[in-house]
C-alpha cells in the first residue's frame, strides 16, 4: 500500500520525483572511501559511524581524504560521551568523572566500555570503542590535540550537567539546558572549524569569528528545544503550545524561534565564504540550506503543534543537489527561501516587521557577496545615456535625413511631371474629362434600358 | 574617528529646526551632545523647545541673503546643520519655482554666511533620491553610484537637491575659508512630525485602500527613523571639527568634508510590509489574504487612466504612475561608508521607529478632531 500511495504522489509530483533522480543519477561524490586500503578498525568506525549518525555519515564520507578521518573520529568521539551522558541508568556519581576523564581513553589501548544500559541505542560504539582508539593513534598530532582538547571541554560541560541535574532531582531548569546546548554547539563548532583550518581547508579568519561557528555546531544536535523565556510570552504551560485553544500563541511563538533563526542565516553564508575545498563545504553547506529550508516548513504552520512535519524527500534531493555546488548556488536557495518565508509573513504576527528585517538583512548581505549591480557597469549606462540626452544630435540628423529624402522624390516628381506637361499631356481630360464621360456613357446606358422597357 | 566620549560641538544653529527633521536634530543635539543651540526658520511656532531648554529662535528666511548675514554675524555659529527643505510631495510651477529657490538659492546663502564668518562645518541634509532616476531600481548601491542630474531626473526636487548637495561639497576648502562641508543623503524618512510617509500609508488604510497590492512585493525599500538621520547629522559635524582643529588632512578612507553619506535604517524591507506593518499599527486587524495583487502594469494603466481623469477635472489625481513605481522598484542602499567613516549606527530599529510614528499621527488625528 506504501508503494502505491509513492506511486501517485510521484505522478502528481514529478518535480520532486525528478529531483530525486538528478540527485542519484548525477551526484558523484567529490571523494570516496577507499575500502581496500582502510584497516578493519577503519573500516569497523565507519560501521559505527553509518550506525550512529545517519545524516552525517554519507557527507562525511564523501570529505577528502585528508579530513575524512579526523572527523569521523571526531564525532565517534562525541558520540561517545555523549552515550555516556545520555545513559539515566548511569549513576550521577559514576557518570561525572567517567565524562571528565574521557579523554584519556582516547589513548588507552583496547578500551572498552560495557557499562551502558541495554537500551542505550548506540551501546555498540562503546563496546568496541578499542576500533576508535586504534584509529586514533594512528592520527597526525595536530588532529589529535584538536580532538583530544574538545574531548576535555565537552566532557568537563557535560559532567557540571550531570551533577547539577542529579541534584534537582532530574528537574532541569531551561535556562540551564540552553546554557548547556549552546555550550555544546559552540564546542562542536569549534572544533570542526579547528580542523578545516589545521588541514588548510578552510580561512584561519573563521576562528576569530566564534559566534560563526557556534552556528555550524547548532546542526549536530538538532534537538528541538524552545527556551522558556520565549514561550512563557505566549502561554502559561508548556503544554498549552499543543492545546488547539492556544493555536494562535503557538503560532506566534514559533515566529519568534524562527527569527532568532534568521538573524544568524547571514552568519552561516559568511562561514561557506571561508572554507576553500569542495568536500568541506558540502559538509559545511547542507545541513545550512537544510535548515533554512526547515524554517520555511514551520514558519506558520500550525501542523508543527500537533503532527510530524519534515521535508520532503524530493526537496532534500534538490538541496543536496544544490549544496555541493559552489556558493554562489546555495546563496540562490536562501534567496529563494527568503522569498517563500516573506510570502507566508502575517501582519497579525508581533514579530512580522522583525521578520521582515531579518529577511531583508539576509539579502542585502547575499547582495555584497554577489551584487547584482555593479558600479562599473551603472556608471557606464548613465554616461551613455548623459551622452545622449546633451547630443540630442541623434534625433535630429535623423530628421534631417528624411527630410532630404522626401525633398528629393518631391523634386524628381515634379521634373517627371513638369516635362510631361511641357510635352503637352493633357491633364484635362485625365482629372475632368475621364470621370464625366463615364458617368455621361453611365447615363446614356441607363436610357437605354429604360426606354426599352417602355 | 573621532572619540565620542565627550561630544562637544560649540555653537550650533539648525537651519529650518522647527521642521520635521530640523526640531529632531534639535532635540537630539539637546539630549546627546554638549552646545549652545540656536534655529532659524522662516516661522517658529511649531515645533519649538520649552524657553527653559535655552535654545535660541531667530525667524529669518534663508533666500534672504544679506538678512542671512546679519543673523549669522550676531550668532556666530561654529557648526551649521542646514536641514531646511519644501516638503518634496507636488508638482507643478509653482513648487518648482519653491525647490528652486529655497533648495539652491537658499542654499548658496547658506555657504556665503558660512564662510563670511568663519563657520567650522557645515552638514547639508541632502537626498538618497539624487541617485535614482525615480524608474532603475537601486540595488543595494553606493556612494559611487552617479548623482542623476537634470533631464534624466524626472523628479525636479531631486534635480534641486543635488545641485545643492553640489555647491556644499564644492564649498569645501574652497575660497581660502576653512569652512567643511558634508552631506548626509537620508532615504525614506519618517518619524513623529511626519506628514507625508506614515501620514499617506494611514489614509490609504483608512481609505480601504489596503486591499490592493501592487506587484509582487519582492522589492526592498529603505526607510529611516528620522531620529537616526538626526544622529547621522551630528555624528558629521563632530567628524568635521576633529578634521578642523588638526593640522594634517585625513586620508581618503577615513575622509568625511568634501564626502556625501548614504544613511537609512540599515534595515530594507519589502516595500508592502512596511506599508502593512504601518497599517497594523493603526489598527487594520487583517492578514494578507484579503489583499489583491495588482500587476505592475495594471497599476501603471490605471495610474494613467487616473491622470488623465484628474487633468480634466483639474485636480490632484490620487493615483499616479510614479506611485505605481515607487511602489514596485527596488530602492536600498549600502550604508557601510557611513557606519565607517562616521562610525553611524541606528539608534532606534526600523519597527520601534513605526511604533513611534504611527502613535504620534494618531494622536494628532484626536487632537485636531476634537
Amino acid at each position: 500500500m506504501g508503494g502505491l500511495k509513492e506511486v501517485l504522489y510521484y505522478m502528481f509530483h514529478p518535480n520532486q520525483l525528478r529531483a530525486i533522480i538528478q540527485w542519484k543519477v548525477w551526484h558523484e561524490p567529490v571523494h570516496e572511501r577507499d575500502i581496500t586500503k582502510e584497516a578493519p578498525t577503519l573500516q569497523s568506525c565507519f560501521k559505527f559511524l553509518n550506525m550512529t549518525s545517519r545524516s552525517f555519515s554519507v557527507v562525511i564520507q564523501e570529505l577528502n581524504h585528508e579530513m575524512l578521518i579526523p572527523i569521523a573520529l571526531f564525532y565517534l568521539t562525541l558520540r561517545g560521551l555523549d552515550t555516556i551522558e545520555d545513559d539515566m541508568t548511569i549513576s550521577a556519581s559514576v557518570k561525572e568523572p567517567m565524562l571528565r576523564e574521557f579523554y584519556k581513553n582516547l589513548k588507552k589501548d583496547g578500551w572498552t566500555f560495557d557499562g551502558n544500559g541495554p537500551d542505550e541505542k548506540d551501546r555498540e560504539l562503546l563496546v568496541h570503542f578499542d576500533d576508535v582508539v586504534a584509529e586514533m593513534k594512528k592520527l597526525k598530532q595536530n588532529y589529535y590535540s584538536i580532538i583530544e582538547d574538545i574531548t576535555v571541554k565537552m566532557g568537563n560541560g557535560m559532567a557540571d550537567y550531570a551533577i547539577n541535574a542529579e541534584f534537582q532531582s532530574g528537574v532541569v531548569t531551561v535556562a540551564e539546558y540552553e546554557k548547556y546546548c549552546h555550550y555544546v554547539a559552540g564546542l562542536v563548532g569549534e572544533g570542526l572549524t579547528r580542523l578545516f583550518v589545521e588541514g588548510g581547508y578552510a580561512n584561519p579568519a573563521l576562528l576569530e569569528r566564534m559566534e560563526l561557528t557556534e552556528s555550524m555546531g547548532q546542526s549536530y544536535r538538532s534537538r528541538r528545544f524552545w527556551p522558556q523565556d520565549i514561550w512563557s510570552k505566549y502561554v502559561d504551560k508548556w503544554e498549552d503550545l499543543f492545546d488547539p485553544k492556544y493555536r494562535t500563541e503557538a503560532v506566534h511563538c514559533s515566529s519568534e524561534m524562527v527569527l532568532n533563526a534568521l538573524k544568524h542565516a547571514d552568519e552561516c553564508l559568511f562561514y561557506m565564504a571561508g572554507i576553500k575545498e569542495q568536500s568541506v563545504f558540502n559538509f559545511v553547506a547542507i545541513p545550512q540550506t537544510m535548515a533554512i529550508a526547515t524554517i520555511d516548513l514551520v514558519f506558520q504552520n500550525p501542523k508543527i503543534f500537533h503532527s510530524h512535519i519534515k521535508i520532503t524527500k524530493g526537496d532534500a534531493c534538490r538541496l543536496m543537489t544544490e549544496s555541493t555546488q559552489n556558493l554562489r548556488l546555495v546563496c540562490d536557495v536562501f534567496r529563494r527561501y527568503t522569498r517563500r518565508i516573506a510570502l507566508k509573513n502575517d501582519p497579525r504576527d508581533p514579530h512580522y516587521l522583525e521578520i521582515s528585517m531579518a529577511l531583508g538583512k539576509l539579502e542585502q548581505f547575499i547582495e555584497t557577496l554577489f551584487p547584482t549591480q555593479n558600479v562599473k557597469n551603472v556608471k557606464a549606462l548613465h554616461a551613455e545615456k548623459v551622452n545622449e540626452s546633451t547630443s540630442s544630435g541623434d534625433l535630429w540628423e535623423s530628421l534631417m535625413l528624411v527630410a532630404a529624402v522626401l525633398f528629393f522624390l518631391l523634386l524628381v516628381s515634379a521634373l517627371m511631371l513638369g516635362a510631361a506637361w511641357a510635352m503637352g499631356a493633357r491633364w484635362d481630360t485625365l482629372l475632368n474629362g475621364g470621370v464625366a464621360s463615364s458617368v455621361e456613357e453611365a447615363a446614356k446606358i441607363t436610357a437605354k434600358i429604360t426606354h426599352g422597357e417602355l | 574617528m573621532a572619540p565620542i566620549e565627550q561630544p562637544l560641538l560649540g555653537r550650533v544653529l539648525v537651519i529650518g529646526g522647527c521642521g520635521f527633521l530640523g526640531h529632531h536634530v534639535v532635540n537630539i543635539l539637546l539630549r546627546d551632545w554638549k552646545c549652545e543651540v540656536s534655529v532659524v526658520d522662516l516661522k517658529c511656532q511649531r515645533n519649538r523647545r520649552p524657553a527653559s531648554d535655552g535654545v535660541e529662535y531667530v525667524e529669518a528666511d534663508i533666500t534672504d541673503g544679506d538678512g542671512l548675514l546679519k543673523v549669522f554675524g550676531r550668532l556666530k555659529p561654529d557648526v551649521v546643520i542646514h536641514t531646511a527643505s519644501p516638503p518634496a510631495q507636488g508638482a507643478g510651477a509653482i513648487s518648482n519655482e519653491i525647490f528652486y529657490k529655497v533648495n539652491v538659492e537658499g542654499t548658496r546663502a547658506v555657504i556665503a554666511a558660512c564662510q563670511k564668518n568663519d563657520v567650522k562645518a557645515l552638514v547639508y541634509t541632502s537626498s538618497a533620491s539624487v541617485i535614482s532616476d525615480n524608474k532603475s531600481d537601486l540595488i543595494n548601491a553606493n556612494e559611487e553610484y552617479p548623482v542623476i542630474r537634470g533631464k534624466l531626473q524626472s523628479e525636479y526636487y531631486s534635480e534641486t537637491k543635488a545641485h545643492a548637495e553640489q555647491l556644499v561639497l564644492e564649498a569645501n576648502r574652497a575660497q581660502d575659508s576653512e569652512l567643511l562641508t558634508t552631506a548626509i543623503r537620508p532615504s525614506g524618512i519618517f518619524g513623529e512630525g511626519d506628514i507625508q510617509l506614515v501620514y499617506h500609508a494611514i489614509a490609504v488604510y483608512r481609505g480601504g485602500n489596503d486591499k490592493v497590492q501592487v506587484g509582487l512585493n519582492a522589492n526592498m525599500f529603505d526607510f529611516t527613523y528620522v531620529e537616526n538621520i538626526a544622529h547621522a547629522h551630528l555624528l558629521a559635524a563632530r567628524a568635521l571639527l576633529v578634521t578642523h582643529a588638526s593640522k594634517t588632512q585625513p586620508l581618503d578612507h577615513e575622509k568625511v568634508d568634501g564626502e556625501a553619506f548614504l544613511v537609512s535604517n540599515g534595515s530594507p524591507v519589502y516595500f508592502w510590509d512596511m506599508m502593512r506593518s504601518i497599517w497594523r499599527e493603526a489598527g487594520s486587524p487583517r492578514g494578507t489574504d484579503h489583499a489583491w495583487v495588482m500587476s505592475r502594469d495594471v497599476g501603471l494603466i490605471l495610474g494613467y487612466l487616473s491622470e488623465c481623469f484628474a487633468s480634466l477635472l483639474r485636480r490632484q489625481p490620487t493615483l499616479t504612475r510614479q506611485r505605481i513605481i515607487y511602489s514596485t522598484m527596488t530602492r536600498y542602499y549600502d550604508i557601510s561608508k557611513a557606519r565607517r567613516r562616521l562610525g553611524y549606527e541606528p539608534l532606534v530599529s526600523l519597527n520601534e521607529g513605526v511604533k513611534r510614528a504611527v502613535k504620534w499621527t494618531l494622536e494628532q488625528e484626536k487632537s485636531v478632531k476634537p
